[in-house]
């Protein structure tokens, strides 16, 4: 909403109020001193209390509203006298029987920074000290005032003069923005049209996710109790949530969040007698995802893979893809085996809201404007509590990007055809033929990697129905290139490896152009790999092997061909053993 | 939007039996094809698999496949009326313009003669569009043998060798097909093309021997057999350094073939 917008809507208000008035003038209205009396009694029970029972009423002070145990004379009560005092004010003794929180002088307080901006000629300052003043005090409670307001009286006068309070605040916040937007340089300018930022305590904030359920699943990394690589451990991985204390951001996930949009199994098409059928999407709803910048960046990657290869989209991938807005939560400086700088994928634009865990609170800024209503005083009034304490308010916040690592890396440049040749014949890769068990886990927990087998499934043995899946693969598993009769065409642990290593910091690049490469440096395969391999060392040998003399020689024949691969039998294994120990579908396909 | 996994049902016209593992099944199918390219044929609740078109005529497309595993084995239980789940065509093509007014060499190796099998009939019909046609095509023996009826015919009129790997037949030679390269008159083209299909092995010796004879690389094409889940370009299986089998191939010229490294 801009300020014509909220003017619009103040005007509205407005016209609710003329119209009570118009009913008690007095040349129309049968009885207007019983109008005054009726006034003068919601006037007591409104903000006196009378005559309810429980002795709850819409007290004007900021202290009620803001202290924990609703009471005057609290930590507002101090900071706005400081604040009074801070411009010379202090209060005569006409105002003895209030406070100085009381709405009645931080109104007046508001009138007398008006005019004192009006009256000097550089007014910037008092400009800036009335915004801060209205977000951090009247705009922090009065929309909770005047919502009780509106709730204890019975007159449409007090319900119109609430409405008007409250339209009149976010009015003036909007001119307010207008006219300081050029006066702050930085930070401020940086801002969008429609961007704007809230903190909010998680209780909050859980009402608002509550209401984002409506239209959004909702996924964040959760903890899975004892269920990590050793039984003693936890498993953090992408789950839905329902509030924001499930959410996990202290540490990294195990798991990207790929299994959201790129489901471990996959039902694509059923069976029944002799039709295909194409498995309808399971949720309408909109897919939100709380992210770190690397994995957002990350989803770009499969975005090549599962809608631009081949010059045409994987429907399945597409119908969720497309539903799928980023919380982006803000890194707090990387992990130990991070490297995203390197890969440069520490930073992204692609995201709806942006999120700053500040201990209880969050701060929240709101990029895409489809979702300022949820933060909006108006609508959140919809759906937020009646005891809420803080309704959403502005800050200042722009989210903050990890701009160093620990590790860091140089990336492999391969030249030409022949420099490939040479990497590819190193022998180091044999070292992984001893390490590696190709159990696939390096794959199951990034973000990029987008390989998939096929399975059929029936339901029982005398059903002429079925289903085709997708089922999570990797190109470590001994069985990835295996054709029937069991030849392969990468025969070993190290092979394996070389193939996966090129295709994630060369092939993809070479395929797709660009900067990007496909690994985005998140480090989650180092930390899964159960034989310590590092896939960073990897990188960093390839680069180190590239600059020695080793690759600058001129390589004789290659022993790894592509059309001489020799037939030679391998024992099956389960594809979905070292991918699906987590794999909620795996009894169903056994 | 179109769903590129989704198979079609198809209706099996009839059933061939060329050998004790390898039948010619007829599926009633309008798609347009280009010689050299696959489909996903499949059956419900078994699974998917690449298979080249082996003919085609008006209506219809033919496979020869060979029992080697499951899906292939459950292709083999059906019969004529019943049902084949298919996608497809996939892959590219053999350059035929380029083949065109010049001379052409086939060098296949069993089951390899079924992909190259339309591109050979497409010159048998219009032997005016090709300077000479030479096939040397190999089996294991003499159970074998595919396309028995197609083999009497290209004898006709192409210069034809068949050969089995190590046993005698009336009609056919005796040797690998590496064995019978040296025969054909290179010297006496002045421009030619090299179609070689079989198993890896056999594709590896025979572009080495025609190497060995002078042939230049690129005018050797060849068609890679890998594994595929998808053959669209998403499962990641067929792909080999950047290269995707079932995107920039099957078909590959020699000089591309040769640089990719598994
Ligand atoms: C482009 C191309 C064209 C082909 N043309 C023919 C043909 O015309 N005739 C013929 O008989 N065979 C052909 N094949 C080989 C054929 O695809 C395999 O024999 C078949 O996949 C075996 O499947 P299966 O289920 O019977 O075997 P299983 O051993 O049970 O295989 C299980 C799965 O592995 C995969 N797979 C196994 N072998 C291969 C393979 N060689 N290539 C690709 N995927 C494989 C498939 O996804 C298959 O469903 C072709 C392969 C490719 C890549
Ligand atoms: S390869 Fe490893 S570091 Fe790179 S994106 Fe995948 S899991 Fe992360
Ligand atoms: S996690 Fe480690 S052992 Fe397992 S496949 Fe990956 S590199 Fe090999
Ligand atoms: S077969 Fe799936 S990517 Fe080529």
């Amino acid at each position: 909403m801009n300020a014509r917008s909220f003017y619009l809507d103040l005007m509205e208000r407005r016209e609710a109020l003329y119209h009570y008035l118009d009913q008690i003038d007095e040349r129309k209205a049968p009885d207007p001193e019983a109008a005054i009396t009726d006034l003068a009694a919601d006037y007591a029970k409104i903000f006196l209390a009378a005559g309810i029972s429980q002795g709850s009423a819409a007290f004007p002070f900021e202290s009620v509203y803001t202290s924990p145990d609703r009471i005057i004379m609290q930590d507002a009560w101090e900071t706005v006298r400081k604040r009074y005092e801070s411009v010379g004010l202090i209060r005569n003794g006409e105002a003895s029987g209030l406070f100085e929180d009381h709405i009645a002088l931080e109104l007046e307080f508001m009138a007398f920074l008006c005019e004192e901006s009006r009256r000097d000629p550089d007014c910037s300052d008092w400009l800036i000290k009335q915004r801060e003043f209205l977000r951090d005090h009247l705009l922090n409670w009065v929309p909770a005032f005047t919502a009780d307001v509106k709730r204890y009286a019975d007159t449409a006068f007090y319900k119109g003069i609430a409405n008007i309070t409250e339209g009149f605040l976010r009015f003036d916040r909007e001119i307010l923005e207008g006219i300081n937007a050029p006066l702050d340089e930085g930070i401020e300018n940086q801002k969008e049209v429609g961007e704007t930022a809230f903190s909010l305590t998680t209780a909050n904030m859980d009402q608002i996710l509550q209401e984002l359920k409506k239209e959004y699943r909702i996924f964040a990394p959760k903890r899975y109790e004892k269920r990590g690589a050793k039984s003693s451990t936890d498993l953090i991985r992408y789950g839905e949530i329902h509030s924001v204390r499930e959410i996990v951001h202290e540490i990294q996930s195990d798991f990207s969040p790929k299994e959201i949009y790129y489901p471990i199994t996959q039902t694509m098409i059923r069976f029944q007698e002799n039709q295909s059928i194409e498995e309808p999407a399971s949720d309408s709803r909109g897919v939100l995802i709380f992210a770190r910048p690397c994995d957002i960046n990350g989803i770009r990657r499969l975005d090549n893979i599962f809608l631009e290869n081949g010059g045409h989209g994987d429907i399945y991938y597409e119908r969720l893809r497309d539903k799928v807005r980023f919380v982006m939560m803000e890194c707090g400086g990387g992990w130990d085996d991070c490297f995203c700088v390197s890969m440069e994928t520490n930073k992204t634009e692609d995201y709806s809201l942006a999120v700053r865990f500040d201990q209880e609170n969050l701060i929240v800024f709101v990029k895409d404007q489809a979702f300022e209503p949820y933060f909006s005083e108006e609508k959140s009034k919809e759906f937020m509590d009646e005891n809420r304490k803080v309704a959403p308010e502005n800050a200042d916040f722009m989210p903050q990007f990890v701009t160093t690592n620990k590790k860091k890396v140089r990336l492999p440049k391969i030249q030409n055809h022949q420099q490939l040749k040479e990497v590819s014949d190193l022998e180091f890769w044999k070292e992984f033929d001893e390490q590696c068990i190709g159990c696939g886990g390096c794959s199951a927990v990034c973000g990029t990697c987008s390989c998939f087998d096929t399975v059929d499934i029936i339901y029982d043995e005398t059903s002429s129905d079925g289903e085709r899946r997708r089922v999570w693969s990797s190109c470590m598993l001994d069985t990835y290139t295996m054709t029937a009769g069991g030849s392969r065409f990468r025969k070993t642990p190290g092979a394996n490896m070389r193939f996966k290593a090129l295709h994630k910091v060369y092939d993809y690049n070479l395929r797709f152009g660009g900067d990007e490469h496909m690994c985005v440096g998140c480090g989650r395969c180092d930390k899964r790999c159960p034989k310590e391999i590092s896939f960073f060392d990897i990188i960093c040998r390839l680069s180190e092997e590239l600059e020695s003399t080793a690759c600058n020689t001129t390589a004789t024949e290659v022993p790894g061909n592509s059309i001489a691969a020799v037939d030679e039998p391998a024992i099956r294994a389960d594809i979905s053993e070292g991918l699906g120990a987590e794999n909620p579908n795996r009894k169903v396909e056994r | 939007m179109k769903n590129i996994m989704m198979p079609e049902p198809h209706e099996i016209l009839s059933v061939l039996k060329e050998t004790q593992a390898e039948y010619t099944f007829r599926v009633a199918c309008d798609a347009e094809t280009q010689h050299g390219q696959f489909f996903m044929l499949s059956i419900p609740k078994i699974g998917e698999a690449p298979i080249s078109v082996s003919g085609k005529g008006p209506g219809y497309v033919e496979f020869t496949i060979r029992k080697v595993g499951r899906l292939t084995e459950g292709v083999f239980g059906l019969k004529t009326g019943d049902t084949l789940f298919m996608r497809g065509p996939y892959g590219n093509a053999f350059p035929v313009e380029q083949f065109e007014n010049k001379n052409l060499v086939f060098i296949t190796g069993g089951t390899g003669l079924a992909p190259v099998r339309t591109l050979i009939n497409h010159f048998y019909d219009r032997p005016e569009i090709c300077k000479s046609v030479h096939l040397i095509s190999g089996f294991k023996d003499v159970d074998a043998v595919l396309f028995t009826d197609d083999i009497r015919r290209f004898k006709e009129k192409f210069h034809m060798t068949a050969t089995l790997d190590n046993t005698t037949a009336p009609g056919f030679e005796t040797g690998l097909v590496t064995e019978h390269i040296k025969k054909i008159p290179f010297a006496s083209f002045d421009d030619f093309n090299v179609v070689v299909v079989g198993p890896p092995v056999m594709m590896h010796f025979a572009a080495r021997e025609l190497i060995a004879n002078r042939v230049d690389e690129s005018k050797i094409w060849v068609s890679f057999e890998r594994k595929m889940s998808c053959a669209v370009g998403k499962c990641g299986h067929c792909k080999i350094n950047e290269t995707y089998v079932c995107l920039e191939g099957p078909v590959f010229n020699y000089v591309k073939a040769k640089e990719l490294l598994d």
